[in-house]
């Protein structure tokens, strides 16, 4: 048994193709039970974000695999299999739980370490969970992915610090006034990243937000866009008075708020600190503002100089997210050939215990003048024997450390006892694994 | 005894250390833990010890100092629980730490029973001014924060602090409701300390101690104008909008002079507060 992914990311196709490859805007549900109902492969969950339409399954014959998805990407989209082959990219195995940790914990995406990313990932499997398209393999493969994401959360820096000019405004409002609910917003000018940051700040609780600037038309029409209200412009003292934050982006050749304008609004009392964000070029509030007691002054450069220190910080935290998602794989593959092994365990078990019993029921006639209690204990210590003498093997064979040692291992394993070959354990197993509960396949296959 | 207490503080200290920089829940969580599993050990240690003398757990300065600590450490656990906030603790465990280490270090106490000490106003004295004393420390480390992180703002240097303490509000709010607990437990140490010293000058005619409770003793001198300073940090607050990094200052301030009437002045100035 095999992971096996197919698909497309920005990574390996542009995004006209991308588009017509995309699952999420129609019915992704819909999708899964019709891949499932169509191919061989035993688990199917696709994953499909305006980045990616990646295609998850579990299969035993690769190839097959492969064909069987690109056949059902080129119908189920109506796109020539030609078009987008060159830009599928595949993995199998530990290679494709690789892929899915990285995606799950945004190492994988066009802004590193944006959170959305995994809460796509959550949808994804949910989706294919409650149409029981997966399995215990992608069960297992998924919810561990929400692990890392979790711990590349919060384990690492990766998604912390704004990587635009305005969001990284709404954060230095959140560090200085911490929640933001009942803050009064001033917006000062029409600008486009004037407004975009006052719609920032109202998604993050603010009260108020008036508007003012030299035409009080165009005052007006910013009003009604970002939902506030609009002030005249010989009322702009009062309003900076009464304003915590302050979002300045007019066209004005000259700075329109002095330092003495600030003083004024800061003077008698004030005991709440004001925060100005400059976004024009040229400036609009005199720098020497900034100076005064409780002003805090940003302007677009300042704010600029985050984002970029935040991006770079973002890159340094890379390789602690890369360990992360290493540690998993490796977590996440010796559970997979623990798993692997099980059915050589599985069929070495009956071998013993068939031998134990036709020696039993060989010995019949001799046991014939012992009561149904001493018959009984017969029975007991033969099977307490053999469960002793696999105790030690089972353990080995589900700790071997590599695949490749394991192939060799259950290889020998299989012709000292004469075991029966793959794909018939295999169907045992799958009966077997519902009635014993082997220890690291805790997972919550049918729920 | 005293020096178990100061062991688990100072593997709390390195474990607050650790999660202030590496950001690690998982080490957060251990620090709590450590902290509680400190004051509790803090706890019996001060249990036992007023078992034994069967007096107050504060008479002698290096006891009060022990019982300041397990004040503070309970102020900082119920204010970290409250405010789920964490970043704190890195700053307050050194406090800890040090202070700790002038009981664990000192000579055990052998004072027997001690009639100036033998009033329930003294109780009530000396819990209410360490438990200030307690509020203080907070409100110190709290404003001392704010003004770090109030530079880097400003400065527009957004760096290590930034990242890791909560916004200036909530240090400025924090600090504010530990100023004014603090003031008032302070103000009413200080009262029923002169209700006790009227009664023990009566009481007590012969004993030096008592006849030395006077404004000129540097003890006495010095907790006046620790009073005065949060008076005036309270006052200054409502009245003249003085928040923010003024108010952050006053405390810093303010605890400087505390630890100054705690140590120091305890142990070689004072006359009238020295019952060992």
């Amino acid at each position: 048994m095999h992971l096996f992914l197919l698909g497309v990311s920005h990574r390996t196709a542009p995004l006209a193709l991308r588009e017509r490859l995309d699952f999420s805007s129609r019915d992704v549900g819909a999708a899964v039970e019709a891949l499932s109902a169509r191919a061989t492969t035993s688990e199917t969950v696709v994953l499909s974000t305006c980045n990616r339409s990646e295609i998850y399954v579990v299969s035993d014959q690769l190839a097959r695999a492969r064909e069987e998805l690109i056949g059902f990407f080129a119908d189920y989209h109506q796109v020539p299999a030609a078009q987008f082959v060159p830009h599928l990219f595949a993995r199998e195995d530990a290679q494709a739980a690789h892929h899915l940790f990285r995606v799950a914990a945004g190492l994988d995406s066009l802004v590193v370490g944006e959170p959305q990313v995994l809460g796509q990932v959550k949808e994804a499997f949910s989706v294919a969970a409650d149409r029981r398209c997966s399995g215990p393999t992608l069960n297992r493969l998924f919810t561990s992915s929400f692990a890392v994401g979790k711990r590349v959360r919060t384990e690492t820096g990766l998604g912390e610090g704004a990587v635009s000019v305005s969001f990284a405004a709404v954060q230095l409002a959140r560090k200085i006034f911490g929640k933001l609910d009942g803050r009064r917003v001033l917006v000062i000018g029409a600008g486009e990243m004037g407004q975009l940051t006052a719609r920032h700040l109202r998604t993050n609780g603010v009260g108020d937000i008036v508007v003012t600037g030299r035409t009080f038309a165009r005052a007006e029409e910013v009003a009604a866009t970002i939902g506030g209200t609009a002030v005249p412009w010989s009322e702009r003292n009062t309003a900076l008075g009464r304003a915590d934050i302050v979002v300045t982006a007019t066209g004005s050749p000259t700075p329109l708020i002095t330092r003495d304008d600030v003083a004024a609004a800061m003077g008698r009392q004030r005991r709440e600190p004001l925060f100005m964000i400059d976004i024009a070029v040229p400036r609009d509030v005199e720098a020497g503002a900034g100076d005064i007691e409780q002003v805090f002054l940003y302007n677009v450069d300042d704010l600029q100089v985050i984002v970029h220190e935040n991006m770079s910080r973002r890159s340094s935290e890379v390789q602690r997210a890369e360990d992360i998602v290493a540690e998993e794989v490796g977590r996440f593959m010796a559970w997979s050939r623990s798993r692997a092994t099980v059915s050589t365990v599985v069929a070495l078990r009956r071998r013993f215990d068939a031998i134990r019993r036709s020696e039993l029921q060989r010995l019949d006639f001799k046991l014939t003048g012992l009561n149904p209690t001493e018959r009984a204990r017969v029975e007991e210590v033969t099977r307490l024997i053999v469960e002793k003498l696999l105790i030690e093997p089972t353990e080995q064979l589900k700790a071997l450390p590599d695949e490749e040692t394991q192939v060799a291992y259950t290889d020998a394993v299989r012709r000292l006892f004469a075991l029966r070959d793959d794909r018939e354990a295999e169907a045992e197993n799958g009966r077997h694994e519902t009635e014993s509960r082997e220890p690291g396949s805790s997972d919550t296959s049918s729920s | 005894m005293n020096i178990l207490p100061l062991l688990i503080y100072i593997a709390a200290g390195i474990a607050y250390a650790v999660h202030f920089s590496k950001r690690d829940p998982k080490v957060g969580r251990a620090a709590t833990t450590l902290l509680l599993a400190g004051a509790l050990a803090h706890t019996f240690v001060i249990g036992m010890q007023t078992m034994e003398v069967w007096n107050a757990p504060f008479a002698g300065a290096a006891r009060a100092v022990s019982t300041f600590v397990w004040l503070l450490a309970l102020s900082y656990l119920y204010t970290e629980l409250t405010s789920d906030e964490r970043a704190m603790g890195v700053f307050i465990l050194p406090v800890l730490v040090v202070l700790q280490a002038v009981p664990a270090l000192a000579a055990p106490a052998t004072s027997g029973p001690d009639p100036l000490l033998d009033s329930p106003w003294f109780w009530v004295h000396m819990l209410s001014l360490l438990f200030a004393y307690a509020s203080f420390a907070l409100a110190g480390v709290l404003g001392l924060t704010y003004v770090l992180q109030f530079k880097e703002i400003k400065k527009k240097n957004l760096g290590f602090f930034y990242t890791r303490l909560p916004s200036l509000q909530v240090l400025d709010t924090m600090n504010s409701r530990a100023v004014a607990v603090g003031w008032a437990f302070l103000s009413l140490g200080v009262i029923v300390g002169v209700i006790w010293a009227t009664q023990a000058q009566a009481a007590l005619p012969t004993d030096p101690r008592a006849q030395a409770f006077s404004i000129q003793d540097p003890k006495i001198l010095v907790t006046i104008v620790t009073w005065v300073v949060y008076s005036f940090a309270v006052v200054a607050r409502q009245v003249m909008g003085w928040s923010g990094r003024r108010a952050a200052w006053l405390s810093a301030l303010g605890f400087a002079i505390v630890l100054l009437s705690f140590l120091p002045i305890n142990y070689f100035v004072t006359t009238s507060h020295s019952f060992n």
